[in-house]
């Protein structure tokens, strides 16, 4: 296996320069989901053939200017990225094998926590824009609790983690011990009935602190949620409760995630 | 890049200005066919517009972001069949239009004589590798066929040389 990954890691150049055919290709940008370090290289070798490439600039038939403009005027932008949650994309990507859409630019293109989340930030603020039935004081909670949102995805250690669960969904958790928080967004959790609840715990041995509930998902998704008051040693629990929360769980664990220091 | 994302014409302009010949250059030293080069650095550009709100700063320079796009689009072309076809039949010196029209930029210049310079430093082997690789459009089994050396061997040398590449022109 340790073979295996290092063998791995010296693609790092190879796919650079785009030396790579599609199926390894392939195989490599999921790899580079799971190794931080082999995606810091690519960017760095990503910028060097960068150089390369400058070095034979020449200047392009005037008409092309033109034209390029033209097709401008009459060509919609696509909007920024909002629904572009972590857990989405590595879903998205692990189900591409073989399937790279052509002419896109995103592999090689690598998420990072701080820009993911802040991503995943504006999904709150739109997630509470568009609820008509906020108060006032509510909407001055939300916008705090955005920026405690921003303030975990910005932090210097923060650590991305995604993980299944055992009920078929995926939770993705960036979580800072400096800021002793992390924030917490899932895909494909099955919806719950009225009555029941995602709660969302941290666990110690023999305890289990409650740290928040998961919203109601919207296409899949459940909005970030921030969870304050994580301690060393801690690991992330998720229970089915009771609507309303408890005070401890009552079911057993569809995630339970150690944070590896 | 941000107000080329709010659909600011004038800030693309700009964008256009200063980027559209390191992208058509890349795209022509590897395809070399001046039609298909035009229509790969129209369709980059277009992609630059109509996807500058996905560009993230935080994740690398504009520059790189256009010019991956870039390189990646003139590789699909290479390895497309047909392509690749196009590319047999007009194999050969690569065309050199008239000098107005295919001059170095100044500033790119510079940029050149370092690549050149550390391109110098590497060892035969690197240097063919890079350069088959990146600006042959070649996979890295290609490229051993042509060099007749190892997989694995093209492999490291690749990354190698990159990375020396990388640390010879000061490249974060």
């Amino acid at each position: 296996m340790r073979f295996l990954r290092e063998e791995l890691h010296t693609l790092t150049g190879a796919y650079a320069l785009d030396a790579l055919d599609s199926a390894e290709r392939d195989r490599f940008s999921r790899h580079l989901q799971r190794c931080q370090a082999c995606a810091n290289e690519v960017r760095g070798l990503q910028a060097t053939a960068t150089k390369l490439g400058t070095a034979v600039a020449a200047v392009p038939p005037a008409y092309l200017r033109e034209r390029v403009l033209a097709a401008v005027a009459s060509t919609r932008q696509l909007p920024p990225e909002t629904e572009q949650l972590p857990v989405r994309r590595s879903l998205r990507l692990s189900r591409a094998s073989g399937s790279r859409r052509p002419g896109t630019a995103r592999d090689g293109w690598f998420p990072r926590p701080a820009a993911l989340l802040a991503a995943a930030a504006v999904g709150v603020a739109v997630v509470l824009g568009v609820t008509q039935t906020v108060t006032v004081r509510e909407l001055g909670h939300a916008r705090a609790q955005t920026q405690a949102v921003e303030t975990v995805l910005s932090a210097p250690d923060a650590r991305l983690l995604t993980r299944s669960t055992s009920n078929g969904g995926r939770a993705t958790v960036v979580v800072s011990e400096s800021r002793h928080a992390l924030v917490l967004t899932t895909s494909g959790l099955p919806a719950l009935p009225a009555a029941k609840v995602y709660e969302v715990w941290f666990m110690a041995p023999g305890v289990a602190r409650p740290a928040g509930l998961l919203p109601s998902p919207s296409a899949g998704q459940t909005a970030p949620l921030l969870a304050e008051g994580l301690a060393a040693g801690d690991r992330i629990g998720v229970t089915v409760e009771p609507a309303g929360g408890t005070a401890r769980p009552t079911t057993p664990p569809i995630l339970l995630m150690s944070l590896p220091a | 890049m941000r107000h080329v994302a709010r659909g600011d014409e004038a800030a693309f302009e700009a964008v256009y200005d200063q980027l559209s010949r390191p992208v058509y250059g890349l795209i022509r030293k590897v395809l070399r066919d001046p039609a298909q080069s035009d229509e790969v650095t129209q369709e980059v550009m277009l992609e630059v517009w109509r996807t500058a709100s996905r560009f993230d700063a935080a994740k690398g320079s504009a520059i790189t972001w256009v010019m991956t796009m870039a390189h990646r689009r003139a590789i699909d072309r290479v390895r497309s069949a047909s392509a690749q076809a196009l590319r047999e039949q007009k194999a050969g010196p690569m065309y050199a239009g008239s000098s107005e029209e295919v001059v170095e930029a100044v500033e790119a210049r510079m940029d050149a004589e370092r690549v050149r310079r550390c391109l110098d430093s590497l060892t035969e082997l690197q240097r063919e590798s890079i350069g088959l690789a990146y600006y042959g459009g070649y996979t890295y089994q290609q490229v051993a066929g042509l060099l007749d050396s190892a997989l694995g061997t093209v492999k490291t040398r690749i990354r190698d040389g990159l990375i020396r590449m990388r640390d010879c022109m000061g490249v974060s």
